[in-house]
Protein backbone atom coordinates (compact mmCIF):
# COMPACT_ATOMS: atom_id res chain seq x y z
CA UNK A 1 0.00 0.00 0.00
CA UNK A 2 2.86 2.19 0.89
CA UNK A 3 4.08 1.83 -2.76
CA UNK A 4 0.77 2.39 -4.43
CA UNK A 5 0.44 5.46 -2.41
CA UNK A 6 3.49 6.68 -3.63
CA UNK A 7 4.12 5.52 -7.28
CA UNK A 8 1.36 5.31 -10.45
CA UNK A 9 2.34 1.69 -10.52
CA UNK A 10 -0.96 0.38 -9.90
CA UNK A 11 -2.87 3.25 -11.83
CA UNK A 12 -3.70 0.53 -14.64
CA UNK A 13 -5.85 -1.09 -11.77
CA UNK A 14 -7.51 2.28 -10.67
CA UNK A 15 -8.66 3.13 -13.46
CA UNK A 16 -10.47 -0.61 -14.03
CA UNK A 17 -11.89 -0.12 -11.24
CA UNK A 18 -13.57 3.19 -11.87
CA UNK A 19 -14.81 2.27 -14.92
CA UNK A 20 -16.67 -0.82 -13.48
CA UNK A 21 -17.53 0.87 -10.13
CA UNK A 22 -19.37 3.84 -11.80
CA UNK A 23 -22.95 2.04 -11.68
CA UNK A 24 -22.22 1.51 -8.30
CA UNK A 25 -22.00 5.11 -8.01
CA UNK A 26 -24.86 5.81 -9.97
CA UNK A 27 -27.17 4.27 -7.43
CA UNK A 28 -25.91 5.87 -4.19
CA UNK A 29 -26.53 8.66 -5.91
CA UNK A 30 -30.07 8.19 -6.28
CA UNK A 31 -30.81 8.79 -2.64
CA UNK A 32 -29.63 12.62 -2.99
CA UNK A 33 -31.45 12.75 -6.54
CA UNK A 34 -34.72 11.81 -4.68
CA UNK A 35 -33.97 14.68 -2.16
CA UNK A 36 -33.81 17.10 -4.96
CA UNK A 37 -36.78 15.98 -6.81
CA UNK A 38 -38.76 15.93 -3.56
CA UNK A 39 -37.62 19.10 -2.51
CA UNK A 40 -38.24 20.74 -6.08
CA UNK A 41 -41.71 19.25 -5.86
CA UNK A 42 -42.64 19.99 -2.74
CA UNK A 43 -41.77 24.29 -3.19
CA UNK A 44 -44.33 26.24 -3.37
CA UNK A 45 -45.68 27.97 -6.56
CA UNK A 46 -44.80 31.42 -5.53
CA UNK A 47 -41.51 31.04 -3.88
CA UNK A 48 -40.24 29.55 -7.33
CA UNK A 49 -41.75 32.79 -8.46
CA UNK A 50 -40.11 34.93 -5.93
CA UNK A 51 -36.66 33.28 -6.98
CA UNK A 52 -37.52 33.57 -10.35
CA UNK A 53 -37.37 37.40 -10.00
CA UNK A 54 -34.47 37.36 -8.30
CA UNK A 55 -32.45 35.13 -10.80
CA UNK A 56 -33.93 37.29 -13.13
CA UNK A 57 -32.79 40.59 -11.36
CA UNK A 58 -29.56 38.91 -10.38
CA UNK A 59 -28.92 38.13 -14.59
CA UNK A 60 -29.57 41.67 -15.18
CA UNK A 61 -27.00 43.05 -13.01
CA UNK A 62 -24.42 40.98 -13.92
CA UNK A 63 -25.32 41.52 -17.48
CA UNK A 64 -24.72 45.02 -16.76
CA UNK A 65 -21.58 44.36 -15.44
CA UNK A 66 -20.39 42.27 -18.21
CA UNK A 67 -20.30 44.95 -20.41
CA UNK A 68 -18.30 46.79 -17.95
CA UNK A 69 -16.08 44.12 -18.18
CA UNK A 70 -16.07 43.73 -21.86
CA UNK A 71 -14.64 47.62 -22.14
CA UNK A 72 -12.47 46.61 -19.30
CA UNK A 73 -10.73 43.87 -21.40
CA UNK A 74 -10.85 45.59 -24.65
CA UNK A 75 -8.59 48.14 -22.59
CA UNK A 76 -6.86 45.41 -20.94
CA UNK A 77 -5.86 44.21 -24.15
CA UNK A 78 -4.67 47.75 -25.43
CA UNK A 79 -2.37 48.38 -22.37
CA UNK A 80 -0.99 44.86 -23.22
CA UNK A 81 -0.29 45.55 -27.01
CA UNK A 82 1.49 48.85 -25.72
CA UNK A 83 3.96 47.48 -23.33
CA UNK A 84 4.20 44.38 -26.24
CA UNK A 85 2.81 41.79 -23.30
CA UNK A 86 1.87 38.73 -24.38
CA UNK A 87 -2.11 38.17 -25.30
CA UNK A 88 -4.17 36.79 -22.11
CA UNK A 89 -5.96 33.46 -23.17
CA UNK A 90 -9.69 33.55 -22.85
CA UNK A 91 -11.38 30.56 -21.30
CA UNK A 92 -14.48 28.80 -22.09
CA UNK A 93 -16.70 26.86 -19.90
CA UNK A 94 -18.55 23.46 -19.83
CA UNK A 95 -21.05 23.00 -17.40
CA UNK A 96 -21.14 19.59 -15.90
CA UNK A 97 -22.60 17.52 -12.70
CA UNK A 98 -21.20 15.60 -9.65
CA UNK A 99 -21.99 11.92 -10.26
CA UNK A 100 -19.97 10.47 -7.54
CA UNK A 101 -18.01 11.67 -4.18
CA UNK A 102 -15.14 9.65 -2.73
CA UNK A 103 -16.52 8.45 0.75
CA UNK A 104 -13.01 8.07 2.52
CA UNK A 105 -12.50 11.81 4.47
CA UNK A 106 -8.61 11.39 3.69
CA UNK A 107 -9.07 10.90 -0.39
CA UNK A 108 -10.68 14.40 -1.99
CA UNK A 109 -12.26 13.05 -5.21
CA UNK A 110 -15.43 13.52 -7.16
CA UNK A 111 -16.66 11.71 -10.55
CA UNK A 112 -18.04 14.22 -12.69
CA UNK A 113 -20.74 13.49 -16.31
CA UNK A 114 -18.47 14.76 -18.86
CA UNK A 115 -15.45 12.63 -20.41
CA UNK A 116 -13.38 11.98 -23.62
CA UNK A 117 -16.58 12.72 -25.97
CA UNK A 118 -17.14 16.49 -24.08
CA UNK A 119 -13.08 16.90 -24.56
CA UNK A 120 -12.27 16.77 -20.85
CA UNK A 121 -8.27 15.88 -20.14
CA UNK A 122 -5.96 15.55 -17.56
CA UNK A 123 -5.20 18.44 -15.28
CA UNK A 124 -8.33 20.34 -17.19
CA UNK A 125 -9.05 23.02 -13.85
CA UNK A 126 -12.88 22.83 -12.71
CA UNK A 127 -14.89 25.19 -10.93
CA UNK A 128 -18.40 25.90 -9.05
CA UNK A 129 -20.17 29.36 -9.05
CA UNK A 130 -18.09 30.25 -6.20
CA UNK A 131 -14.10 29.52 -7.01
CA UNK A 132 -11.81 27.01 -7.96
CA UNK A 133 -12.56 23.44 -6.78
CA UNK A 134 -9.64 21.21 -8.01
CA UNK A 135 -8.38 19.46 -11.27
CA UNK A 136 -9.07 16.49 -13.43
CA UNK A 137 -6.85 13.43 -12.76
CA UNK A 138 -8.40 10.48 -14.46
CA UNK A 139 -10.42 10.29 -18.22
CA UNK A 140 -12.81 7.87 -18.99
CA UNK A 141 -15.06 7.70 -22.29
CA UNK A 142 -18.39 9.33 -20.82
CA UNK A 143 -17.08 10.56 -17.29
CA UNK A 144 -13.82 11.79 -15.23
CA UNK A 145 -12.53 11.77 -12.11
CA UNK A 146 -11.15 15.21 -10.14
CA UNK A 147 -8.74 16.05 -7.64
CA UNK A 148 -9.89 18.68 -5.12
CA UNK A 149 -7.68 21.98 -3.92
CA UNK A 150 -8.09 20.26 -0.53
CA UNK A 151 -6.74 16.93 -1.04
CA UNK A 152 -3.94 16.69 0.93
CA UNK A 153 -1.50 15.50 -2.07
CA UNK A 154 -2.72 18.90 -4.12
CA UNK A 155 -1.23 22.11 -4.03
CA UNK A 156 -1.92 25.47 -6.30
CA UNK A 157 0.12 28.49 -6.95
CA UNK A 158 -1.93 31.36 -6.00
CA UNK A 159 -1.01 35.32 -5.10
CA UNK A 160 -2.82 37.77 -2.63
CA UNK A 161 -5.26 39.95 -4.70
CA UNK A 162 -4.38 43.16 -2.69
CA UNK A 163 -1.08 43.11 -3.23
CA UNK A 164 0.37 40.13 -5.45
CA UNK A 165 2.41 38.06 -2.73
CA UNK A 166 2.69 34.53 -4.89
CA UNK A 167 2.61 31.36 -2.49
CA UNK A 168 1.39 28.13 -3.00
CA UNK A 169 -1.60 26.51 -1.25
CA UNK A 170 -1.64 23.03 -0.15
CA UNK A 171 -4.51 20.85 0.96
CA UNK A 172 -4.89 19.39 4.04
CA UNK A 173 -7.69 16.83 3.80
CA UNK A 174 -9.99 19.50 5.27
CA UNK A 175 -12.49 20.08 3.09
CA UNK A 176 -12.60 23.24 4.96
CA UNK A 177 -9.04 24.64 5.11
CA UNK A 178 -5.59 24.89 2.96
CA UNK A 179 -2.57 25.81 4.33
CA UNK A 180 0.16 28.71 2.68
CA UNK A 181 3.40 26.91 3.55
CA UNK A 182 7.02 28.84 3.98
CA UNK A 183 5.93 32.28 4.15
CA UNK A 184 8.34 34.26 6.55
CA UNK A 185 7.37 36.12 9.25
CA UNK A 186 7.49 39.20 7.47
CA UNK A 187 5.12 38.87 4.25
CA UNK A 188 2.65 40.94 4.28
CA UNK A 189 -0.83 38.69 4.70
CA UNK A 190 -3.22 38.86 6.98
CA UNK A 191 -6.57 37.61 8.22
CA UNK A 192 -9.25 38.23 5.02
CA UNK A 193 -6.65 38.71 2.35
CA UNK A 194 -8.60 37.06 -1.16
CA UNK A 195 -6.22 34.48 -2.56
CA UNK A 196 -6.93 33.85 -6.66
CA UNK A 197 -4.64 31.72 -9.24
CA UNK A 198 -1.63 32.76 -9.99
CA UNK A 199 -1.03 31.08 -13.35
CA UNK A 200 2.15 30.09 -12.74
CA UNK A 201 3.05 26.46 -13.43
CA UNK A 202 0.59 26.71 -16.78
CA UNK A 203 -2.03 24.01 -14.89
CA UNK A 204 -4.63 26.54 -13.61
CA UNK A 205 -5.85 30.21 -15.72
CA UNK A 206 -4.78 33.01 -13.79
CA UNK A 207 -7.58 34.88 -11.67
CA UNK A 208 -9.60 32.75 -10.37
CA UNK A 209 -10.64 32.68 -6.67
CA UNK A 210 -8.81 30.20 -4.55
CA UNK A 211 -10.25 31.26 -0.82
CA UNK A 212 -9.11 33.72 1.36
CA UNK A 213 -7.13 34.38 4.40
CA UNK A 214 -8.43 32.68 7.77
CA UNK A 215 -5.80 32.80 10.13
CA UNK A 216 -1.76 33.62 10.29
CA UNK A 217 -0.17 32.54 13.40
CA UNK A 218 3.32 32.72 14.01
CA UNK A 219 4.42 29.35 15.60
CA UNK A 220 6.79 29.77 18.67
CA UNK A 221 10.16 28.02 17.32
CA UNK A 222 9.17 27.98 14.04
CA UNK A 223 10.67 29.62 11.21
CA UNK A 224 7.69 30.08 8.99
CA UNK A 225 4.19 31.46 10.17
CA UNK A 226 1.06 29.43 9.22
CA UNK A 227 -1.65 30.64 7.41
CA UNK A 228 -4.94 28.89 6.83
CA UNK A 229 -6.79 29.07 3.99
CA UNK A 230 -11.07 28.65 4.04
CA UNK A 231 -11.65 27.69 -0.16
CA UNK A 232 -13.80 29.94 -2.00
CA UNK A 233 -15.26 26.94 -3.58
CA UNK A 234 -18.35 25.00 -1.91
CA UNK A 235 -15.75 22.15 -2.02
CA UNK A 236 -17.73 19.78 -0.27
CA UNK A 237 -21.40 20.80 -1.46
CA UNK A 238 -21.34 21.66 -5.13
CA UNK A 239 -23.09 19.60 -7.59
CA UNK A 240 -22.82 21.16 -10.49
CA UNK A 241 -19.16 22.35 -11.81
CA UNK A 242 -17.70 24.08 -14.70
CA UNK A 243 -14.99 22.67 -16.60
CA UNK A 244 -12.20 25.28 -18.08
CA UNK A 245 -11.27 25.14 -21.26
CA UNK A 246 -8.67 27.51 -22.17
CA UNK A 247 -8.08 28.76 -25.73
CA UNK A 248 -4.15 27.37 -25.38
CA UNK A 249 -5.70 23.75 -25.71
CA UNK A 250 -7.34 24.64 -28.83
CA UNK A 251 -10.41 22.05 -28.20
CA UNK A 252 -13.38 24.91 -27.62
CA UNK A 253 -14.22 28.42 -28.56
CA UNK A 254 -16.63 30.70 -26.57
CA UNK A 255 -18.90 29.63 -23.96
CA UNK A 256 -20.47 26.45 -23.97
CA UNK A 257 -23.08 24.24 -22.52
CA UNK B 1 -33.03 -21.44 3.57
CA UNK B 2 -30.70 -23.23 0.71
CA UNK B 3 -27.27 -22.36 -0.10
CA UNK B 4 -27.92 -20.19 -2.93
CA UNK B 5 -30.52 -18.00 -1.69
CA UNK B 6 -27.67 -17.61 1.60
CA UNK B 7 -24.95 -16.96 -0.71
CA UNK B 8 -27.33 -14.42 -2.49
CA UNK B 9 -28.60 -12.55 1.18
CA UNK B 10 -24.20 -11.82 1.39
CA UNK B 11 -23.93 -10.48 -1.90
CA UNK B 12 -26.86 -8.62 -1.40
CA UNK B 13 -25.68 -7.32 2.31
CA UNK B 14 -22.36 -6.62 0.80
CA UNK B 15 -23.71 -4.78 -2.20
CA UNK B 16 -26.65 -2.85 -0.13
CA UNK B 17 -23.46 -1.48 2.96
CA UNK B 18 -21.58 -0.78 -0.61
CA UNK B 19 -24.25 1.88 -1.58
CA UNK B 20 -24.85 3.30 1.98
CA UNK B 21 -21.04 3.77 2.19
CA UNK B 22 -20.76 5.69 -0.87
CA UNK B 23 -23.83 8.39 -0.24
CA UNK B 24 -22.37 11.59 -0.23
CA UNK B 25 -22.75 13.49 2.84
CA UNK B 26 -21.15 17.06 3.34
CA UNK B 27 -17.85 17.38 5.59
CA UNK B 28 -19.65 18.15 8.65
CA UNK B 29 -21.21 14.71 8.70
CA UNK B 30 -18.50 12.85 7.33
CA UNK B 31 -16.93 11.95 10.45
CA UNK B 32 -20.15 10.54 11.71
CA UNK B 33 -20.64 8.26 8.84
CA UNK B 34 -20.20 4.81 9.80
CA UNK B 35 -18.30 2.34 8.73
CA UNK B 36 -21.04 0.16 7.16
CA UNK B 37 -18.38 -2.38 5.12
CA UNK B 38 -16.45 -3.08 8.08
CA UNK B 39 -19.74 -3.64 10.55
CA UNK B 40 -21.33 -6.35 7.77
CA UNK B 41 -17.94 -7.92 7.42
CA UNK B 42 -17.84 -8.05 11.38
CA UNK B 43 -21.39 -9.39 11.29
CA UNK B 44 -20.35 -12.52 9.25
CA UNK B 45 -17.46 -13.22 10.68
CA UNK B 46 -19.26 -13.02 14.33
CA UNK B 47 -22.36 -14.93 12.84
CA UNK B 48 -20.53 -17.45 10.32
CA UNK B 49 -16.88 -17.25 11.24
CA UNK B 50 -16.17 -20.99 9.35
CA UNK B 51 -17.88 -19.52 6.50
CA UNK B 52 -16.86 -15.91 6.17
CA UNK B 53 -13.63 -16.13 7.76
CA UNK B 54 -10.35 -14.38 7.15
CA UNK B 55 -10.48 -14.58 3.36
CA UNK B 56 -13.94 -12.98 3.34
CA UNK B 57 -12.80 -9.90 5.21
CA UNK B 58 -9.45 -9.54 2.42
CA UNK B 59 -11.67 -9.86 -0.15
CA UNK B 60 -14.14 -7.03 1.24
CA UNK B 61 -11.16 -5.21 2.17
CA UNK B 62 -9.68 -5.35 -1.56
CA UNK B 63 -13.08 -4.16 -2.91
CA UNK B 64 -13.22 -1.40 -0.32
CA UNK B 65 -9.68 -0.40 -1.63
CA UNK B 66 -11.13 -0.87 -5.28
CA UNK B 67 -14.20 1.66 -5.05
CA UNK B 68 -12.53 3.98 -2.21
CA UNK B 69 -9.50 4.54 -4.63
CA UNK B 70 -7.42 4.09 -1.45
CA UNK B 71 -3.86 3.14 -1.62
CA UNK B 72 -4.38 -0.96 -2.53
CA UNK B 73 -3.99 -3.09 0.39
CA UNK B 74 -4.87 -0.36 3.25
CA UNK B 75 -8.73 -1.54 3.80
CA UNK B 76 -7.49 -5.28 3.06
CA UNK B 77 -5.16 -4.94 5.96
CA UNK B 78 -7.43 -3.19 7.88
CA UNK B 79 -10.25 -5.68 7.41
CA UNK B 80 -8.29 -8.58 7.78
CA UNK B 81 -6.70 -7.34 11.75
CA UNK B 82 -10.02 -6.49 12.77
CA UNK B 83 -11.89 -9.40 10.84
CA UNK B 84 -9.13 -11.66 13.44
CA UNK B 85 -10.47 -10.37 16.38
CA UNK B 86 -14.14 -11.86 16.02
CA UNK B 87 -12.66 -15.01 14.39
CA UNK B 88 -10.39 -15.51 17.03
CA UNK B 89 -13.03 -15.11 19.90
CA UNK B 90 -15.77 -16.65 17.99
CA UNK B 91 -15.79 -19.78 20.68
CA UNK B 92 -16.75 -16.94 23.23
CA UNK B 93 -18.57 -14.80 20.92
CA UNK B 94 -21.79 -16.64 21.39
CA UNK B 95 -21.65 -16.15 24.75
CA UNK B 96 -22.06 -12.31 24.35
CA UNK B 97 -25.69 -10.78 24.60
CA UNK B 98 -26.72 -8.33 22.16
CA UNK B 99 -25.27 -5.21 24.79
CA UNK B 100 -22.14 -6.94 24.54
CA UNK B 101 -21.74 -7.29 21.15
CA UNK B 102 -22.51 -3.71 20.21
CA UNK B 103 -19.80 -2.45 23.00
CA UNK B 104 -17.43 -4.92 21.16
CA UNK B 105 -18.59 -3.43 17.73
CA UNK B 106 -17.67 0.25 19.38
CA UNK B 107 -13.95 -1.00 20.39
CA UNK B 108 -13.44 -2.45 17.21
CA UNK B 109 -13.96 0.36 15.15
CA UNK B 110 -11.99 2.42 17.18
CA UNK B 111 -9.04 0.03 16.92
CA UNK B 112 -9.80 0.05 13.02
CA UNK B 113 -9.89 4.03 12.93
CA UNK B 114 -7.01 4.34 15.20
CA UNK B 115 -5.11 2.22 12.79
CA UNK B 116 -6.27 3.72 9.67
CA UNK B 117 -5.06 7.13 10.83
CA UNK B 118 -1.85 5.68 12.32
CA UNK B 119 -1.33 4.81 8.85
CA UNK B 120 -2.26 8.09 6.98
CA UNK B 121 0.30 10.00 9.78
CA UNK B 122 3.04 7.79 8.71
CA UNK B 123 2.29 8.91 4.99
CA UNK B 124 2.56 12.50 6.12
CA UNK B 125 -1.35 13.14 5.58
CA UNK B 126 -2.79 15.67 8.31
CA UNK B 127 -5.22 13.63 10.84
CA UNK B 128 -7.63 14.52 13.55
CA UNK B 129 -7.42 11.61 15.76
CA UNK B 130 -10.65 13.64 17.85
CA UNK B 131 -12.95 12.11 14.92
CA UNK B 132 -11.81 8.59 15.92
CA UNK B 133 -15.59 8.02 18.32
CA UNK B 134 -17.61 9.54 16.28
CA UNK B 135 -17.87 6.88 13.48
CA UNK B 136 -17.32 4.47 16.49
CA UNK B 137 -20.57 5.60 18.09
CA UNK B 138 -22.98 6.25 14.71
CA UNK B 139 -21.02 2.56 13.61
CA UNK B 140 -22.67 1.55 17.23
CA UNK B 141 -25.88 3.00 16.94
CA UNK B 142 -26.52 1.44 13.54
CA UNK B 143 -25.05 -2.20 14.52
CA UNK B 144 -28.22 -3.29 16.19
CA UNK B 145 -29.98 -3.08 12.60
CA UNK B 146 -27.18 -5.24 11.28
CA UNK B 147 -27.25 -7.74 14.33
CA UNK B 148 -31.09 -8.25 14.17
CA UNK B 149 -31.00 -8.94 10.21
CA UNK B 150 -27.79 -11.47 10.89
CA UNK B 151 -29.67 -13.23 13.70
CA UNK B 152 -32.33 -13.93 11.43
CA UNK B 153 -30.61 -14.92 8.74
CA UNK B 154 -28.94 -17.23 10.92
CA UNK B 155 -31.37 -18.65 12.58
CA UNK B 156 -33.18 -19.34 9.00
CA UNK B 157 -29.86 -21.11 8.17
CA UNK B 158 -30.20 -23.36 11.06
Amino acid sequence: MTIHYYTNWFSSIEKFSDRSMRPVYWVANIPSRIGEWADLSSTDRSVIEKENLRLKQESLIYRGQLQRMAELAAENLRLRLLLNATELLTDSILVTAVIGVSPSPKSHTLSIDRGLQDGVYVGQPILDAEGLMGQIISVFENHSVALLITDNTHAIPVQVLRNGMRSIAEGTSDYNNMQLRFLSPTADIREGDELVSSGLGGRFPPGYPVGSVLSVEQVSGEHFIKVNVRPAAEVDRSKHLLLVFTSQDGSRNGNSQ
Amino acid sequence: MTSMRYSLTVIFSLMLVLVLQLIPVSADWLPWKPNFLLLIVIGWVIFQPNQWGIGFAASVGFLADLVFRSPLGLHVFLFVFIGAVPYLLSGWLIYFNFIHRCFFVFILIIFSELIRNFIYSVWGVPVDYGDVPLGAISSALIWPVIDKFLVNVHKKRR
